[in-house]
């Protein structure tokens, strides 16, 4: 039976977040523009010595072209590191359990994948990562990915604000974000995990010897620092590779609200971080109002989908179902804990996961695609925000001339120019994902990734999700995996970094060239006839918009898979 | 409206040295080389500071404040060897003990986690129904009693330490019979086993398998 006490706690953690935000929110913004924040007379000195290591003047503003490049380097040089770490772990000192280095397809896959803060795995954690390749090559990613979709997104916000057609100077937005956002926010968050019993050593392992035989290995790590950062990132890479589901690196139910909490906590601050910025604090409303309804819709659904259960599996005698479907799925956790935990994961772009998605039922996974065709409600750290605020650009200039005005936001025009980069930017989010789709059947390799059935390849609705899953997480640079599918292979892997790298790199690059486009542009006056953004009705018009293009786009696949599925 | 859409108030405070974004000289843009200079350098600090210096300050503090939990919560026997940990499970497919959940990997730590067929798969049925059939023959349940689903699902990570209260009360007439110990101490044995909710809303009751099994073990002396 369902227990309706058990949605207090779920209620009590988003009111927390929710109060939490706007706190938050501010704080980032201060952080971010030029104006006093809470412990400047701490950071500035050492940012300062950091800015000189680092090279640059903190004073230089960056342009598009140049922001644009900073962050690419930085990310080569991020993939480049790890991929040699990767491939080189086997020689490479601090590998207690002997791990052998990865092939290179694999390395690259990897090196993308946390670069990309996607963090989608294509190994598995307990046998192929040493532990000095997982703290010194993967974990600086989880804070830097982090880091640079922060800095993107406030770059493209400074395009309201400026008209000099600068966006910022991006390493000392970088540096920014983890020194006064994710680094102190990891240790209290990792402190917490470590009261709540995740472990917290440099040992990578334990030879135990149950009382029935044979020998368990017991793997662990500084696994609470790990998670921290994984979940507050939103990067959603496991220390193990059941990720979540491991109860070592989530021991209570208070450990999963807890983590939830730290997914939710930026993604839902960055509308008030906007507010503040553009210096019109309502402004954050008709965003915050939209994630929330997608969000709290999705989850309802998601909760409503597995307590109804699994029609396909028909009775079965003898056998009580009480409480949460738990076919792929820990015991710990009711059904809306575990619920919360996975729409959150899942809609907030970090991929963490407390069950086998495969698993759960066909209407629970077709919640889950959508929350990654958005990518916006909220979303991962930065770009999240980043493509709600293309989409509402969008609803303004369709707004605009449905009512015959120049289409204009926060007293910037909202011209061609923005709206091509902002098509491209929606479009490319489909073509990412569907095009490699096609290629697997085209190509044959669904037989061997899948067990597709020659003559025809036929496959079921089923395996056709997984496949769609496996590229839609990538190109959402979400992370969550749909199994089984035979993916370390070399295909996949080089399929799987070019979508996540197109999918995380190319909007970001749309981001910013709208960002200087508003940055070159005199603010206009508002006029009577300027569409009202903080109101109820374009909340609605937001949503819908969103709801519908997103729908568009993707529908036909999601009748193939999940769709199909549904009711058996 | 435009004076608040301006470009960035900077007068607001007196410039410190890292603040402040329009002095003349920082005009030009940087080279290429100053940018790949910048990554590397940017990767080698965060190596430093977030790749080692952030876990190991943890790894500080967590030996210091919970050095059980951080260790793995291992379990140990009299002599000292580890033989598990409270929140790994294992198999413990014998009469005398409470069997957990059902695991196709065989409880493997190093497969990582399990991928049950999906939800309208043939297998599934399949599985669960050979699951319930072996549960049925030799799982010596409660007379009548229903199944609880999850003692005979497959779980996610392949080695769940927990499990509902009722799903292992219903196995207490098994080991009764197999340890040679009433049904009601047992059943009491198993109540001071259950965790309820926190705070009486948060999270199901449950139990620990693993912690139940060796402490039933230690009490009622019947074991490998």
């Amino acid at each position: 039976m369902f227990d309706p006490r058990s949605l207090i706690d779920v209620v009590l953690v988003l009111v927390v977040v929710l109060l939490m935000a706007p706190f938050f929110g501010r704080y980032l913004g201060r952080v971010f523009t030029d104006r006093p924040a809470f412990g400047d007379r701490f950071w500035n000195p050492i940012e300062h010595q950091l800015f000189r290591l680092i090279g640059t003047n903190p004073r230089h503003s960056m342009r598009f072209k140049e922001y644009t490049l900073a962050l690419l380097v930085t990310s080569a040089a991020i993939v480049l590191w790890i991929f040699a770490l990767m491939v080189f772990q086997s020689s490479l000192p601090w590998n207690p359990n002997g791990i052998p280095g990865m092939s290179w397809d694999l390395a690259l896959h990897t090196a993308s994948s946390f670069t990309t803060n996607t963090d989608f795995t294509h190994f598995v954690a307990e046998s192929q990562l040493s532990l000095g390749g997982a703290i010194l090559g993967l974990q600086i990613a989880l804070f830097l990915s982090a880091g640079t979709g922060l800095a993107v997104v406030v770059a493209f916000i400074r395009g309201f604000t400026r008209q000099d057609g600068t966006l910022g100077n991006f390493y000392v937005d970088l540096v920014r974000a983890v020194t006064r956002v994710l680094l102190p926010m990891a240790i209290l968050g990792a402190l917490v995990l470590v009261a709540m019993g995740l472990p917290q050593t440099f040992t990578s392992s334990v030879t135990a010897y149950p009382m029935t035989g044979g020998v368990q290995t017991i793997y662990l790590g500084p696994v609470a620092s790990w998670t921290s950062i994984e979940m507050l990132g939103t990067n959603g890479g496991g220390w193990y590779a059941a990720n979540a589901a491991n109860q070592l690196a989530n021991p209570t139910v208070l450990s999963m609200l807890f983590q939830t909490g730290l997914m939710l906590l930026i993604p839902f601050s960055l509308p008030f971080m906007f507010g503040q910025m553009v210096r019109k604090p309502n402004e954050a409303n008709p965003y915050i109002a939209t994630i929330l309804i997608v969000f709290l819709v999705a989850l309802g659904l998601f909760m409503y989908f597995q307590y109804i259960g699994n029609p396909a599996l028909g009775a079965l005698p003898g056998v009580t179902i009480s409480g949460n479907y738990p076919i792929g799925q820990q015991s710990l956790g009711t059904l809306p804990e575990t619920s919360f935990f996975q729409v959150s994961s899942i809609y907030a772009n970090v991929g963490a996961q407390e069950m086998a998605l495969g698993s759960i039922t066909p209407g629970a996974q077709m919640v889950s695609f959508f929350g990654m065709f958005t990518q916006s409600t909220p979303g991962g750290v930065g770009t999240g925000f980043g493509v709600l605020l293309v989409f509402s650009l969008v609803a303004v200039f369709i707004g605009g001339l449905m009512v015959g005005r120049t289409p204009e936001y926060l007293g910037k025009r909202v011209g061609k120019d923005q709206m091509r980069w902002s098509a491209f930017l929606l479009i490319s989010h489909p073509a990412v994902i569907l095009v490699p789709v096609v290629v697997v059947f085209l190509a044959g390799l669904s037989i061997p990734a899948l067990g597709a059935v020659r003559p025809n390849l036929q496959v079921n609705a089923h395996q056709f999700s997984i496949l769609l899953y496996e590229f839609t997480s990538e190109g959402a640079n979400n992370g969550s995996a749909m199994g089984p599918i035979l993916d370390n292979t070399m295909f996949f892997n080089l399929a799987g970094a070019a979508v996540m790298l197109v999918g995380r790199f190319f909007p970001m690059i749309a981001m910013l060239a709208i960002g200087s486009l508003f940055s070159r542009e005199e603010p206009i006056p508002a006029s009577t006839g300027t569409l009202q953004t903080n109101s109820f009705t374009f909340t609605l018009y937001l949503t819908m918009l969103l709801i519908i293009v997103s729908g568009l786009l993707f529908l036909p696949v999601i009748a193939l898979g999940p769709l199909s599925q549904v009711g058996g | 409206m435009s004076g608040a859409l301006g470009p960035p108030a900077r007068s607001s405070e007196p410039a410190s040295p890292s603040r402040g974004a329009s002095a003349s000289p920082a005009d030009a843009p940087q080279r290429m080389r100053s940018h790949v200079r910048a990554a590397v350098v940017i990767v080698v600090l965060a190596v430093v500071v977030v790749g080692l210096g952030y876990p190991a300050l943890l790894t500080g503090v967590a030996d210091l404040i919970s050095p059980g939990t951080a260790g793995g919560s291992l379990l140990h026997a009299t002599n000292g060897t580890v033989v598990g940990s409270s929140l790994v499970g294992q198999n413990f497919s014998r009469p005398y003990l409470f069997w957990d959940r059902p695991s196709t990997n065989d409880y493997s730590t190093t497969l990582g986690y399990e991928t049950p067929p999906g939800p309208t798969d043939p297998a599934l049925r399949a599985l669960l129904n050979e699951t319930i059939a072996y549960m049925k023959q030799y799982g010596n349940l409660t007379v009548n009693a229903s199944i609880p689903l999850v003692l005979v699902s497959p779980s996610y990570s392949g080695f769940d330490p927990y499990l509902t209260p009722e799903a292992v009360l219903v196995q207490v007439p098994r080991v009764a019979n197999a340890t040679g110990e009433s049904i009601a101490s047992v059943t009491a044995f198993v109540n001071s086993y259950i965790t309820p909710p926190l705070f009486g809303f948060i999270g199901p009751a449950y139990v620990n398998v693993v912690n139940l099994d060796y402490a039933l073990v230690a009490w009622t002396g019947v074991g490998p």
